[in-house]
């Protein structure tokens, strides 16, 4: 027993050495840290809304290339004076001088040409004489001149910028977070917003519990736990274009939970107790609920399962098997059960990231409070993101692999958050109410 | 001996005829004769008199009050209702279901008189007898099952039957063994603490803890269904122990 306790201080010891050695996920591809200036966009044209559109769409595009976690914009506090709007405007000595330091320049102009936002982009390399337009001088058309058309201009310039010095991997500016609303009186329901917090809208209005969404690899469905006012909780699967439900056929038993997507989207795995007395048990069936198939066969809960999404052949899992919640993988038929974090405590919520190599988690490793970590399967090292700040749980991975959403309660109550994969640049996306549970949509045009 | 005995019974008998046949002569000579018609020297016989009295004078229904009463130059009494003729004096216990007025009549030579004793007794406002059974035709089975299968209180991230849960579980069972037609559901549930997908396993195990405490006792696996609903139908809101004590339990509903 006493040797017992040693190895154990042991191992926490050992463990703790490596939480401040940073991790490297995606963040360290492509043109890392490269030095961007982005003076303001310039407003042109007559119409009265341009200046504010303007104002937004700069706002938006500074903040999906600051969090993009590729570049370091330069602060405008060191610009040269001077409007900036067309490539007659730029003296790139000016920019690539010891005070800015920028490597690379966007810039352009906006206007509201009829009724259609229009944002008129270049993206120089401010030391390429010879081949200045990284990307080619492009205009970018929203249908109409509302907010959302603005922001959405801005999105595609970022994405754009990010894709070409970010190492051909996408930005995710217009991708989508899903996650579950609480209201006050108890009721759960899906929401979903914009990668950034913005234009949040009810995905369900089901006058219960709607928990564990999870979205499609195709982005169009969602599949969630509904827990009905009265009965066993199933689950459901809605449009996420027009909040249409999909039929998925009833597992029975006391609980049906935490469906996850294959990466073809053809199959759901997912936890239900039909079979068992003693816990829910993982099962995979096709995406309509049919041809269901039994993977564990375990004493205590099986439960969050999720698939490897670069090769679909792997799921990991959260079992009680051996004592405590912890976080195992088994091949996909079932096959190969092998358990992942060995340091005790409690690891739950298992997200599997883009790449395949690293697995995101929950991890209340000696009581107190969940943190998020990564475990990196190549070398089983885990790495903490999150500490001494409140609760963290539920990591989900974006289709970038370079960001993470995640729940805390750091600001008292749970909140969505987003941050780099190695825990930098938190960003807070709700403020009002409870939220929790987010879902990283995958790529959505 | 024998003939001492027949002796004794003899003597008995004689005896005992004897005293009859001097009761028998003294009663026949009194009757018979009609007094002749009364001579101017008699006085008129006195009236009679009678005071009742009752104490106390109002009860609760069920208690008792005790009826008194004198006469005067009464050869008979009656109080009604209920007593019919009484001696010319005494007491009696009576415990009149409903308020009743008493009247006693005395006569006697002198004629007859009366008194009357009101006794006020009070009917309790839902009257316990009417209120037992009552229950009957009213106390559905759903009511009947809420007070029979109570609760079951869970341990923090436990799923097992605590010691102190059996006794009620026991007596769960002893009822639903009764009510054999009674199908019913097991609701599993957790406190806030933990994944909400951990409690969601977490109340189904509890769920199923019960069910088969319960099947263990004879309860057959066909009447019982389970739910977990996890962390989704809190008892209570608050973040304090006695509040997440509330919410780790196994619930019962009617199928």
């Amino acid at each position: 027993m006493k040797k017992f306790w040693f190895l154990t201080i042991l191992m926490l010891g050992s463990a703790w050495t490596s939480i401040s050695q940073r991790i490297e996920t995606g963040t360290d591809r492509g043109t890392l840290g490269v030095r961007i200036a982005v003076p303001e966009f310039q407003a042109s044209g007559s119409d009265p809304k341009t200046t504010a559109l303007t104002a937004l769409f700069n706002q938006v595009l500074w903040d999906d290339l600051d969090y993009s976690g590729v570049v370091v914009l330069v602060s405008r506090s060191f610009y040269p004076v001077g409007r900036i709007a067309a490539p007659g405007d730029v003296k790139p000595e000016e920019w690539t001088a010891p005070a800015v330091d920028a490597q690379f320049m966007a810039f352009g102009s906006t206007r509201i040409d009829r009724g259609q936002f229009t944002a008129d982009v270049r993206f120089w390399d401010l030391k390429n004489a010879q081949n200045r337009d990284v990307l080619q001088p492009s205009r970018h058309r929203a249908s109409d001149d509302s907010e959302a058309a603005a922001r959405l201009v801005a999105h595609r310039v970022a994405d754009a910028i990010i894709e070409v010095i970010g190492g051909g991997i996408r930005g995710i500016a217009q991708t989508k977070i899903a996650f579950v609303s609480v209201h006050p009186n108890g009721i759960k329901e899906i929401y979903v917003m914009e990668y950034d917090g913005a234009n949040m809208y009810p995905l369900t209005s089901l006058k219960s519990q709607a928990v564990t969404p999870g979205w499609a690899p195709d982005g169009q469905k969602i599949a969630f736990t509904f827990v009905p006012p009265k009965g066993p909780p199933v689950i459901n699967i809605v449009s996420a274009i027009d909040r249409r439900p999909h039929t998925f056929q009833l597992a029975g038993g006391s609980v049906t939970t935490t469906p996850s997507w294959s990466p073809d989207g053809s199959q759901i795995a997912f936890a239900t107790s039909r079979d068992s007395n003693d816990g829910p048990e993982i099962y995979v069936a096709d995406w309509n609920g049919r041809n269901l198939r039994r993977l564990t066969i375990s004493p205590g809960t099986d439960i969050s399962p999720v698939w490897n999404p670069r090769t679909g052949r792997e799921i990991a899992f959260v079992s009680e098997r051996n004592g405590p919640p912890q976080i195992y993988i088994m091949d996909a038929e079932g096959t190969n059960v092998r358990r992942i974090i060995n340091d005790g405590g409690s690891a739950q919520n298992p997200a599997w990231s883009p790449d395949g190599q690293h697995i995101a988690f929950a991890w209340q490793r000696r009581g107190g409070n969940f943190d998020i970590f990564i475990h990196d399967l190549a070398t089983g090292r885990n790495t903490q993101l999150t500490q001494d700040s409140g609760n963290n749980e539920r990591p989900a991975w974006a289709p970038d692999g370079r960001h993470i959403a995640f729940e805390s309660n750091r600001a008292g109550t749970s909140q969505i958050y987003t941050m780099l994969a190695d825990g930098t640049k938190v960003r807070q996306l709700t403020r009002t109410g409870k939220n929790q549970g987010p879902s990283w949509s995958g790529y959505l045009q | 001996m024998r003939f001492r005995a027949t002796t004794l019974r003899l003597g008995l008998l004689i005896l005992m005829l004897t005293a009859l046949f001097t009761i028998s002569c003294r009663k026949s000579p009194a009757a018979p004769p009609p007094p002749p018609p009364a001579p101017q020297a008699t006085p008129p016989p006195p009236a009679p008199a009678i005071t009742l009295r009752a104490d106390p004078l109002t009860i609760e229904r069920g208690q008792s009050v005790t009826l008194q009463w004198e006469t005067q130059h009464a050869g008979n009494v009656r109080i009604e209702p209920g007593m019919g003729e009484v001696p010319v004096s005494g007491s009696r216990q009576v415990s009149p279901a409903s308020s009743v007025t008493y009247t006693a009549t005395a006569t006697g030579p002198g004629g007859t008189a009366t008194d009357t004793a009101r006794i006020t007794v009070n009917v309790p406002a839902p009257p316990p007898e009417r209120a037992a059974p009552r229950p009957e035709p009213t106390a559905t089975v759903e009511e009947l099952f809420r007070r029979n299968v109570e609760e079951v209180y869970f341990d923090y991230d436990q799923a097992e039957i605590r010691p102190d849960q059996v006794a009620k579980i026991q007596s769960a069972a002893a009822w639903l063994k009764q009510n054999p037609n009674v199908r019913f559901t097991i609701e599993g549930h957790a406190d806030e603490r933990g994944s909400q997908e951990y409690n969601l396993g977490l109340a189904d195990r509890r769920a199923n803890a019960v069910k088969q405490f319960l099947t263990g006792q004879g309860i057959p696996d066909g009447l019982i269904a389970t739910v977990s609903y996890g962390e989704e139908r809190p008892q209570c809101m608050d973040q304090s122990e006695d509040c997440y004590q509330r919410n780790r339990r196994a619930a019962f509903t009617l199928q």
